[in-house]
């Protein structure tokens, strides 16, 4: 696999959430690196859950987004953005 | 004959079971006494109760402003807003209050709810025998287990309560003598994983005064009938919830029977009946299923009468509570913020029309029955002294 271009990913993330949430996400927000999921996309419980699932599917086990999470303080997890996301997910890929 | 002080914290429902309960030991003859918010416990336990004030007025003037804030945080945010900002200021708050309670009361049993952290508190400080009182049961299946820190967070809390009250520190939120928790295994999952001192002992219900006024005549006789509550309104999406299910019924031949300000609902349509305060329990006898927010309470008052729901959960316990509904067959999950009218209508459907989630209410509601409810708790407590 070629190495991971961030603005790739953060354009596999805006699907991924819109796939998760509905397409009505795109409109209603401009999904950036500094958009938070719980305070600009307010994703609930079960989209985190959904969320984690596509990405294993689109990536493979690698992209381990409960693994990702359980790793956080209660502060990053408020304060998590889709371009930690975005990073997480490039360093998986270029870890193998 | 045995003496109960039982430790709300100032939220209805979380004091009404217990007050179910309260009256089950009274009326074996015992003595039952409250500490609390007296403005908040007086009209739910009755002016001739016992009360010990316990909290602070200014606390809830903090709380009241918060509000606002409150209903825009979600997940870790709303997790992190309840400690700090509810459950610990209101332990440190009422903790003196508390203890004079225990003073002059002198009870043999304790009964702390589980957001009423300072009555775990002076508990343990007196070496009083205790029990918890669980109106959820959404810190039982290990919550934060996808997020050790959190849960870590959560303990690191607790620790300094205990250190600050000058006793070893423990699980503030399950007491080791008794758990009481107002559901069952049908709904929770196999209760034989938890210990022998966590009692299941279904809602505690029975003969709580509504005195609401509902104009009964306007229940339509023709027509499948859905009750409609979301506990608390919550802005903007609240607004649109609403809108949404509404639209999602109408044309399902459904009248809606919604809980809802003045406003929230402007110019309702014919097939929604809107009251800023609804008489739930009288109510649910007259309906097919529920609409809510899976608040604990009101999913369980739905079950307890058979009844099939739809949950959008917003916060705190209501993802968990949401999840074990879907687990038990009883209802449809939806996204409170996203759900649209295809998604809505199709779960109405389904909830109205499909034996199975009908069969499965029934179901939870014979388990319910079987549990016991408030006498089984008042069992269990009386075996404490």
């Amino acid at each position: 696999m070629s190495l991971p271009d961030s603005s790739r990913l953060l354009e596999d993330v805006r699907v991924a959430l819109a796939e998760v949430m509905g397409d009505d996400i795109l409109l209603a927000v401009e999904i950036t690196r500094d958009t938070r999921f719980d305070d600009d996309l307010a994703l609930e419980s079960i989209e985190f859950v959904a969320l984690g699932e596509y990405l294993r599917e689109k990536y493979g086990d690698r992209v381990d987004f409960a693994a990702f999470i359980a790793g956080m303080e209660l502060d990053e997890i408020m304060s998590l953005t889709v371009g930690r996301l975005v990073d997480y997910i490039a360093e998986t890929l270029v870890a193998v | 004959m045995s003496r109960f002080l039982f430790v709300v914290p100032p939220l209805t429902g979380h004091i009404n079971p217990a007050a179910a309960v309260a009256r089950e030991l009274i009326s074996r003859g015992h003595r039952v006494a409250w500490a609390g918010r007296a403005e908040t416990l007086r009209p739910l336990v009755g002016v001739d109760a016992e009360v010990y004030e316990a909290g602070d007025p200014a606390l809830d003037a903090v709380l009241a402003r918060s509000r606002d804030r409150w209903l825009g945080l979600r997940g870790a945010g709303a997790l992190k807003f309840l400690w700090e900002e509810f459950l610990v200021p209101l332990a440190d708050a009422s903790r003196p209050g508390v203890e004079t309670a225990v003073d002059t009361f002198r009870p043999d049993v304790l009964v702390a709810d589980q957001q009423a952290i300072a009555g775990a508190l002076v508990a343990e400080r007196r070496g009083l025998t205790w029990a918890t009182s669980a109106t959820t049961s959404g810190e039982f299946t290990d919550p934060y287990a996808a997020m050790p820190k959190v849960e870590d967070w959560i303990r690191e809390r607790m620790a300094k309560l205990c250190r600050d009250a000058g006793v070893p520190e423990s699980d503030l939120r399950f007491s080791g003598h008794l758990v009481l928790a107002f559901t069952s295994a049908a709904l929770i999952g196999a209760a034989d994983r938890f210990p022998g001192h966590y009692a299941f002992v279904g809602p505690a219900l029975n003969a709580r005064p509504d005195r609401i006024d509902f104009p009964w005549p306007e229940l339509d006789q023709e027509k499948r009938r859905v009750l409609v509550s979301l506990g608390t309104v919550n802005g903007d999406a609240g607004t649109r919830f609403f809108a949404t299910v509404a639209a999602a019924a109408e044309p399902l031949g459904i009248q809606l029977i919604v809980a809802a300000p003045d406003g929230v609902i402007p110019d309702p349509p014919p097939h929604v009946l809107v009251r800023p305060y609804l008489p739930q329990l009288e109510l649910l006898p007259h309906v097919d299923a529920v609409v809510c927010h899976a608040g604990h309470n009101t999913v369980c008052e739905a079950l307890a009468h058979g009844l099939p729901l739809v949950v959008a959960p917003i916060r705190d316990d209501q993802p968990v509570i949401a999840g074990q509904v879907v687990a038990a067959g009883a209802g449809v999950r939806v996204r409170f913020a996203r759900s649209g009218v295809d998604e809505l209508r199709a779960a109405l459907h389904t909830v109205l029309t499909d034996s199975a989630h009908r069969a499965a209410a029934l179901r939870v509601r014979s388990s319910f029955t079987a549990a016991g409810g408030a006498p089984a708790a008042a069992d269990r407590l009386e075996k404490l002294c």
